[in-house]
């Protein structure tokens, strides 16, 4: 990976941390409990945001955020109130710019909505600021054309389209005024992959520009270092402009650079020694307070070092760094020491190398069961040093290979703060009114099972809000608050965590979903199901009780969906329901993908490993309980027929099924919630294995989803039982063979 | 004959240093230095094309931008740097 992709990375991962941030500042505005600081901390996220997004040319991403920025800039300097109107606005221009965001990282812009209601409203608060902000000091009505929010703001990225001419605009044509700016990149600018081209355009923007280039300090391209900053430039932009719009410009490199800027006209002082006259600056035309330079906006974003990992850096404020000085005047100067983040304790790793040492703990596992297995085997006596030492390396294996999982886990946060959005934006969609209160965020879970918990969630809470709150009417003849409440919650149990999606809306329509289970032939209409049985109805492939498809459930995607998902990560889900107070959906998931519990089974002397999630119970049947049928064969397990699936015959081991009475029948779920008998030759017990991939390691195998090494260094695979289910309904080979 | 070395489309921050090695491993002749695919200058490459143009002319030895392209002129402009680098640019100008 290059350097840019590398930043450009690290860029989309500070968005999901800004915009995290900037979403629990403003639900903490919508509580009521924000406060100036909250408001400073909302709008810094969007300003870094926007800047990053500038470097990176993402025009449409720059030009919403700059929007964005602006109205929150009038909250800030209190021109504008935080009334619950326009706090949901702003939470609906954060869900915006994730699209922005989403788009601008996949590259896909024409998915954005075009010109969406949030940016008209926006933008209609901006004029009205602007208008404001006119008549507020008159000096500035003389030009009117001036925009203090600029709405063609478009800085140009660090890529040179072919310009038809340089954009020298001078908005106002009366004042040749302007202003000088010296100013001399440090390594650490371009390091961060800032350009000075980048700047001086964006000074060219604001009016007529002029750089006169200093190269006394640069040295011989001998003795240069490629990548510090020898060259410093003198730059005149003239034209009616606010100094603050001058500071924006160097705002994202405030500290990597020397920057001095003074009327046009005085003399620049070099930009290594500024003059402190400057700061006495008379600033009092500003009509909005200037960005927060002294809060220092970087510190909210842990750099990553791009790698190979340069050596260790320490990073004080520059000494000789001056900041633009039109923020002092206006920054109460009892602000800065105070708003000092804290350090953030935070590493960032790329993803590879844990997820390589998990590979490599997995291989140590393999290999200390390996060893144990070669001690056993020489029949050294248990009191021998040899075994205590094993011993004890078992559990040194054993704490590492959990303290290499916890590395990779990750709080379901990443997950559930997704959440909100989507109850704002299907309860608008559906004209519900609901409330997402979320609970045990900071449960961990692998990663693996992180990345694949979204959909499913997703889906339970469309259709919670969707199904199972009613309206607003609804809930107040019911003497309910007109707002409904979705929980979603996390826990860990034992080694699953368990997630609850709740509502506290009617509960399943038991009547409903029976006849609509009935009307689609999904079950007997004579069948006596007790409420339980019914409510898993809805888990069935085809079930739907929306009698119109609606645009928020009806994706083509029911629950049967969710359950298969679900089922996949080798989870489980139940509801439960109480008419009229509501429905719980629970899910159970490993807390890993990494490792598995799994039954060690034997079938025609192959060892494989069958999850053990799917498997309800192991019996070792009787001849009278196996009855023939047609040309299979059903288990009689208490009450009921299961059809049985020989193991050895889906895989090819064998071309004849054994007879189940010789073997074991491990019952497992299916995805309709049906159970198979599996027969194997013989179980071996229950153990926990390292999974490693076959796709990537070998190729795909139908009917096996992984393999494992066992303590003897035999590679065991993993079945995939929904996989060897679908296969036994199709035609194999080896039936043919045995017929003949 | 000068050795010709052709710039390469983006002179980023990623460029610099390959960029001074290039024009250090030929630093006792004369370099021609094809700017005819630049799309990008940035500033790091800038500094390195300057401090050769310098050190090249300095030991009288030819050094020249030719075909430069016109994002590349656009961007010396836009740096203040067309003057500086105007004896690269003229033919007969480091000779």
């Amino acid at each position: 990976m290059d350097e840019l992709d590398a930043i450009r990375i690290t860029f989309f991962q500070e968005c999901d941390e800004l915009l995290a941030d900037l979403e629990s500042g403003l639900l903490a505005q919508q509580r009521g409990a924000g406060d100036a600081e909250t408001v400073n901390a909302v709008f810094r996220a969007v300003h870094s945001i926007k800047g990053g997004a500038g470097v990176f040319g993402f025009d449409g991403l720059v030009r919403f955020a700059h929007l964005f920025e602006a109205v929150l800039e009038g909250l800030r300097s209190e021109k504008l109130e935080p009334t619950p109107d326009l706090v949901s606005l702003l939470l609906g221009a954060h869900d915006e710019l994730i699209d922005h965001v989403t788009a601008a990282r996949t590259g896909r812009v024409q998915d954005l909505r075009r010109l969406s209601g949030v940016s008209v409203r926006l933008a209609e608060i901006v004029d009205r600021l602007k208008v404001a902000a006119l008549d507020a000091s008159p000096e500035a009505a003389t030009a009117p054309e001036r925009d203090d929010f600029d709405f063609d703001f478009t800085p140009l990225a660090a890529s040179l389209e072919p310009l038809p001419a340089p954009p020298l605009t001078a908005p106002a044509p009366p004042a040749p005024l302007g202003w000088t700016i010296a100013f001399r990149p440090l390594a650490e600018l371009y390091r961060k992959a800032n350009e000075p081209a980048v700047l001086l355009r964006e000074l060219a923007r604001l009016g007529e520009a002029r750089a006169v280039l200093d190269l006394s300090d640069l040295p011989s391209l001998q003795a240069l270092d490629p990548e510090d900053g020898y060259l410093a430039w003198t730059i005149d932009v003239a034209g009616d402009i606010e100094k603050a719009q001058v500071a924006e410009v160097f705002e994202f490199v405030e500290g990597d650079c020397d920057l001095v800027i003074s009327p046009m006209g005085q003399a620049a002082p070099a930009a290594a020694a500024p003059e402190p006259q400057f700061a006495s600056e008379p600033q009092a035309e500003l009509p909005i307070a200037p960005p927060p330079v002294k809060i220092a906006p970087p510190p909210l974003l842990t750099l990553v070092e791009p790698e190979p990992a340069p050596p260790p850096h320490v990073e004080p404020e520059p000494p000789r760094a001056v900041q633009s000085e039109s923020a002092q005047p206006e920054s109460p100067p009892a602000e800065a020491p105070v708003q000092t983040p804290p350090p953030q304790s935070v590493i960032r790793v790329d993803p590879e190398r844990v997820d390589r040492l998990v590979d490599l703990v997995g291989e140590l596992v393999i290999s200390q069961v390996m060893l144990a297995q070669k001690v056993q085997e020489a029949g050294l006596p248990p009191s021998s040093g040899l075994v205590a030492g094993l011993e004890e390396l078992e559990q040194l294996t054993r704490e590492i290979q959990d303290g290499v999982m916890a590395i990779r886990a990750q709080q379901v946060r990443a997950v559930f703060q997704r959440m909100p959005r989507l109850v704002r934006e299907v309860a608008a969609l559906t004209g519900k009114q609901a409330r997402l209160v979320t609970d045990g965020e900071a449960t961990e879970v692998d990663r693996t099972v992180i990345e694949r918990l979204a959909e499913p969630l997703t889906h339970m809470i469309r259709n919670a809000i969707d199904h199972g709150l009613e309206t607003p009417e609804e809930r107040a003849a019911l003497g309910k608050s007109p707002e409904g409440v979705i929980r979603l919650s996390a826990q860990h149990r034992g080694a699953r965590i368990v997630i609850e999606v709740s509502d506290d809306g009617r509960g399943i329509d038991r009547r409903r979903v029976l006849s609509t289970a009935v009307a689609r032939g999904l079950v007997a209409a004579d069948a006596q199901l007790d409420d339980e049985a019914i409510d898993n109805l809805i888990f069935l492939p085809g079930f739907s009780t929306a009698s119109a498809v609606s645009d928020i459930s009806g994706r083509g995607v029911g629950m049967d969906v969710v359950r298969r998902s679900v089922q996949a990560l080798g989870g489980r889900i139940a509801i439960a329901s109480v008419p009229g107070r509501g429905a719980t959906i629970t899910l159970s998931l490993p807390l890993t993908l990494a490792v598995l519990d799994g039954m060690q089974v034997e079938v025609c002397g192959q060892t494989l490993v069958a999850p053990l999630a799917a498997i309800v119970e192991s019996v070792r049947p009787r001849p009278e309980d196996v009855r023939r049928i047609g040309s299979g064969a059903v288990l009689a397990v208490r009450d009921s027929f299961i059809p049985l699936v020989d193991v050895g015959v889906v895989l090819g081991f064998r071309d004849r099924p054994i007879n189940p009475a010789d073997g074991i029948v491990l019952l497992v779920e299916t995805d309709d919630g049906g159970r198979v008998a599996l027969v194997a030759d013989e179980i071996h017990g229950q153990r926990q294995v390292v999974i490693k991939s076959l796709e990537s390691n070998y190729g795909q195998v139908a009917g096996i989803s992984a393999a494992t090494i066992m303590g003897d260094g035999r590679i065991a695979l993993i079945i995939d039982i929904d996989a060897v289910i679908s296969m036994r309904n199709r035609p194999a080979p080896a039936p043919l063979l045995a017929a003949e | 004959m000068p050795q010709t070395i052709a710039l390469s489309a983006n002179l980023d921050l990623r460029a610099a240093a390959p960029l001074r090695e290039t024009l250090l491993g030929c630093a006792e002749e004369a370099v021609e230095l094809d700017g005819a695919g630049v799309t990008r200058l940035g500033g790091l490459c800038l500094q390195v094309l300057l401090a050769a143009l310098r050190d090249w002319s300095a030991r009288g030895l030819a050094f020249t931008v030719k075909d430069p392209s016109a994002a590349f002129l656009e961007t010396l402009s836009l740096f203040g740097a067309s003057e500086a680098m105007a004896p690269a640019l003229s033919p007969q100008g480091a000779s």
